[in-house]
């Protein structure tokens, strides 16, 4: 069960995500930063994200749309953050991985207009996915991505009852007390001069979770876009996913990330009619058309209708029980979104927009994206299906990804080595695990006790701590003229481990320990520096030693976890704890002696000289330079 | 010196029992509290990097004062009263008068000025019989002081004795963030008798001295070294005089803040409307956070101390956001209660 279920409610209104940019450019870690130091679009970003006027403008119970309070008292209420502590904040994860930002320490609370907190839940961490250039035209520095969340809402309470008949099913139907919640981001803005700076929209959808299914993905129907990455869809609608539900009487489709906006507030693009429907047989490649024999119609979208994207956000149910033909076609043949032809052309020729997967096969990474300590191991979990239903005893071929990771983050530095500092295969090596009766699988991330160490240096990336490592997946039987979905990898961050745990070792002192790590995040995050205590200043440091402590000494999904881009592993916070914990005899934490100073060779990829701000680092620069990287390979798409 | 209604210190006096102190503690929390926001404005529209000294003088003057709140709140959990943070009533209108004051001082939400500091902060702090002289006769028939109003409530505690303690006692905020000798469980007529002494003299000094401990001055005689710029120092034959080291104001160094801004004062849509609702939410949130940490959960003053944070970063964008409507000036923060994140429009995308 998942947010495409029943019950289900829908939300829009606004979200902020207040980045900082800084450490967008590799260079920017350099000590000193490597020039030109380019601080990005907004260098005085908090990391805050937060959802600010949205409410709740949709339900889905028993088989009908609410849309009017009188319908169901929840309509109208209010999506908010947490009211007693920090808001969240989003975080990349590297700046050589920009494109699986993740947001930490998310309170999501549905409010009643008394303002009684009626739904209290804590968003359990993800990334964002299935990025694409939604938006097609935008005012200077406009973010034209438009990508989508999709998580569960752990620990949900229920302090006020609402007598919202929605709410009372959603609460009984939170099993373990979760829930499944899925927003639409886009429209975002980042010209400082327009209202929108730092800001764009949200819809989403918060339905029921059944314990054991995917967290960040529906175990359901998956229609991935031709195109590519960051490239148009090639029938202009965007890779989606879809449920068959209600014993095969229903088909619930979320269009929320799929349909083009002209400009950042115009609302979604009419394309003309688009029918979802049921090819009649099975083909073994994408079609780019069908013939009306070739297909059977479910429904039209309603994409065009006033209100129906803030009010459904996209997810729209077609009833399928006057649908005999469909229901028994469901099971083993693709979902496509036709468009239908000319009206002159009879019988009608449909193009096809969108198809689900051939032979409707699927395997995903429910999580994709891993932060992981020296020497210890954690759980991906794969899940293969075909048609939605479990693909049992799938075999599943596990490979290398790197270059993939390269082409999106530039190098140098160079990704991925030391090779052994995780086991994903190495070079061209794959692995295979296989799926069980339930399709679902696991692998078993380890990273190497003995850390990263490359060239007598814990970080082997020189002046960036950790190393990013792909792994990348597939079904070993994936037919060809199979389209796969080009986000489907597992990003991660294997953190270094710089300061020897040896407790004979001398303690930590300023100038050995401490002032490299610390200057470095005073010049990734000036907000901090500048404003509440400057870390590249011993002074500065030990005048705030508390708020410091707590801050290092909080677990990475609080939101006033330093340092803020969860970037530094648990044995390098420990060295900078036992550091703000120890006393000298002036009653500070010690100083130890400056070293001499030295000079530090330039770092990063040279870039083409003519490019605007945005376009040097950053999203946007990562899909120019991920161009340039297939444009290099001979494989370049124009666009 | 802020003048308060006589009616309450009789109100103090004619107490027979631990309730009947209840609501006179919590107005010490709230008058507490309520120096707040106008010296963490002062201190925050000082651009970083300029007014080093003056802005470290304001925040030891909030610290002190974040204390004075924890201790008014712990006398009052411990004598079997429940702190309430969590409202609009909490914060004052500003500008206008603080709580329980007669209405002789309007205290606002203002960028940091000399003024600002000599006509309104000192007088808020301002001791009963200051040193170096400057006195001002209240109305004994109507008017009482603050340190008045603190020596009845002791006097009452001391009265009342040990019986008004809620036995065991209910958990109070004994937190690291302050040292154990200024901050400390109340047991008793004791305990709650020398935190309050805390209270007091840490913002007026005593009658004979200006420092509140070696090195400390009292709020009052802080304020008093920014406005006159000098360092206050003993001067031969006993006396003192602001003739120390200069304590040097740059007034580009500050932010250009309105005065008073209120939320409603900015057309949705605009980054000064956004900009001021997330920090007044942010500040409603650090209330919030307050009232859970003070009604049964002290270990959750670590998330209020995180939200403080939040509340400094969240002020730079604030306050360098133009003022629309009024060109030359910027944004001012507001402390209105509010439970709602807004300032976009909320139409159809």
């Amino acid at each position: 069960m998942s947010y495409l279920d029943s019950p289900r409610l829908h939300f829009r209104g606004w979200f902020q995500a207040d980045v900082s940019t800084i450490n967008n450019a590799v260079t920017a870690y350099e000590l000193p930063p490597a020039e030109p130091f380019d601080p990005g679009w907004n260098p005085q970003g908090t990391g805050i994200v937060r959802f600010l006027d949205c409410a709740v403008t949709g339900a889905y119970l028993d088989g009908k749309q609410i849309t009017d309070p009188s319908g169901d008292p929840v309509i109208g209420m209010t999506i908010q953050n947490a009211n007693q502590r920090a808001p969240g904040k989003l975080v990349d994860l590297d700046p050589q991985q920009q494109m699986v930002s993740m947001i930490f320490g998310m309170q999501v609370r549905i409010v009643s207009p008394a303002l009684e907190t009626v739904m209290q839940s804590e968003f359990k961490p993800a990334p964002f996915i299935n990025l694409w250039p939604r938006q097609l035209e935008g005012v200077p520095m406009d973010q034209q991505l438009g990508a989508v969340y999709q998580s569960i809402l752990e620990g949900v309470e229920w302090p006020t009852a609402a007598e919202s008949p929605v709410l009372d099913a959603l609460r009984k139907g939170a099993h373990g007390r979760k829930l499944s919640i899925d927003f639409n981001v886009f429209g975002y803005g980042r010209d400082p001069k327009i209202p929108r700076y730092t800001m764009g929209h949200v819809v989403g959808t918060i339905g029921p979770y059944r314990e054991g299914e995917p967290e960040h993905f529906v175990l359901g129907r998956q229609m991935i876009n031709q195109g590519g990455m960051f490239n148009p869809p090639t029938g202009n609608i965007a890779t989606l996913q879809a449920e068959v539900g209600d014993n095969g009487r229903s088909l619930t489709v979320d269009f929320g990330n799929s349909f083009e906006i002209e400009t950042a507030n115009s609302g979604l693009k009419d394309i003309g009619t688009v029918l979802v429907g049921v090819l009649n047989s099975n083909p073994d490649q994408v079609l780019s058309t069908v013939d009306a024999a070739g297909v059977t119609v479910i429904g039209e979208v309603p994409y065009t209708g006033k209100d129906w994207y803030t009010q459904t956000a996209g997810v729209q149910t077609f009833p399928l029980s006057a649908n005999g033909e469909a229901m028994k076609l469901l099971p083993a043949n693709p979902l496509v979104l036709l468009g239908p032809s000319a009206s002159t052309v009879v019988p009608p020729v449909y193009s096809v927009l969108l198809q689900e997967s051939v032979n409707g096969v699927y395997v995903r990474a429910d999580q994709f994206v891993f932060r992981i300590e020296p020497g210890a191991s954690q759980t991906i979990d794969f899940y293969a299906t075909q048609f939605g239903a479990p693909l049992a005893n799938a075999a599943i071929t596990l490979s290398n990804a790197s270059a993939l990771l390269a082409s999106l983050g530039g190098t140098p530095p160079d990704i991925s080595v030391p090779t052994d500092g995780v086991n994903v295969p190495v070079g061209s090596d794959t692995a295979t695990i296989t799926a069980g009766a339930d399709g679902h699988a696991q692998f078993t991330l380890q990273a190497n006790a003995n850390g990263l160490t490359v060239n007598g240096n814990p970080w082997p990336r020189g002046y960036l701590e950790g190393q990013l490592y792909a792994l990348g997946y597939q079904l070993e039987a994936q037919p060809a003229n199979y389209v796969p979905n080009p986000f489907n990898f597992v990003s991660i961050l294997a953190y270094s481990q710089k300061y020897n745990q040896n407790p004979n070792n001398p303690p930590p002192t300023w100038y050995d320990d401490i002032q490299p790590l610390f200057a470095q995040y005073s010049n990734l995050y000036p907000i901090m520096s500048k404003y509440v205590v400057d870390l590249s200043d011993y002074d500065s440091v030990v005048s705030r030693i508390g708020i410091l402590y707590l801050a290092f000494s909080l677990p990475e999904s609080d939101p006033n976890h330093m340092p803020v881009t969860r970037d530094l592993g648990a044995a390098d916070r420990a060295v900078i704890l036992q550091w703000l914990g120890t006393t000298g005899p002036d009653g500070l934490p010690p100083k130890g002696t400056p070293p001499a100073p030295k000079q530090v060779a330039a770092a990063g990829e040279a870039e083409p000289e003519d490019l605007l701000p945005i376009q040097k680092a950053g999203k946007t620069a990562v899909i120019l330079r991920y161009e340039r990287a297939l444009a290099k390979a001979g494989k370049g798409d124009k666009k | 010196m802020i003048q308060i209604d006589r009616n309450i210190i009789t109100g103090i006096q004619s107490a027979a029992s631990g309730p009947e102190l209840h609501r006179y503690l919590q107005s010490a929390v709230k008058l507490e509290h309520s120096t707040i926001p106008p010296y963490l404005t002062a201190m925050f529209s000082l651009k970083p990097g300029t007014n080093k000294e003056i802005g470290a003088l304001i925040r030891s003057i909030v610290m002190q004062e974040m204390l004075h709140m924890t201790i008014s709140a712990n006398i009052l959990i411990a004598i079997g009263g429940k702190p309430q943070i969590n409202r609009k009533e909490f914060i004052p209108d500003y500008p206008g008068p603080l709580p329980m004051n007669i209405g002789d001082l309007t205290v606002g939400i203002e960028a940091f000025s000399i003024p600002l500091v000599q006509n309104v902060f000192m007088a808020i702090e301002e001791p009963e019989h200051p040193i170096p002289v400057k006195t001002m006769l209240a109305d004994e028939e109507r008017f009482a002081t603050i340190g008045q109003f603190y020596q009845a409530i002791q006097k009452k505690i001391l009265e009342l004795g040990q019986g008004i303690f809620v036995q065991p006692p209910p958990p109070q905020v004994v937190s690291p963030w302050f040292p154990p000798h200024k901050l400390f469980e109340i047991t008793g007529p004791e305990t709650a008798c020398a935190a309050i002494e805390i209270i007091v003299t840490e913002g007026e000094g005593t009658s004979e001295d200006p420092f509140q401990s070696p090195g400390d001055l009292a709020h009052y005689y802080k304020f008093g070294e920014i406005a006159a710029g000098k360092m206050l120092i003993a001067t031969p034959g006993g006396g003192y005089a602001y003739a120390g080291a200069p304590i040097n104001f740059d007034a580009s160094g500050v932010w250009p803040l309105r005065p008073n801004c209120k939320i409603a004062d900015f057309a949705v849509g605009t980054q000064a409307a956004t900009r001021i609702s997330q920090f007044a939410y942010n500040y409603a949130n650090l209330l919030n956070s307050l009232h859970h940490t003070f009604n049964g959960n002290p270990a959750e003053l670590d998330t209020a101390i995180g939200l403080m944070f939040d509340l400094r970063v969240i002020s730079a964008s604030l306050m360098a956001t133009e003022d629309p409507s009024h060109p030359g000036l910027n944004v001012g923060p507001s402390f209105e209660y509010v439970q709602v994140q807004g300032g976009m429009p909320q139409g159809s995308v």
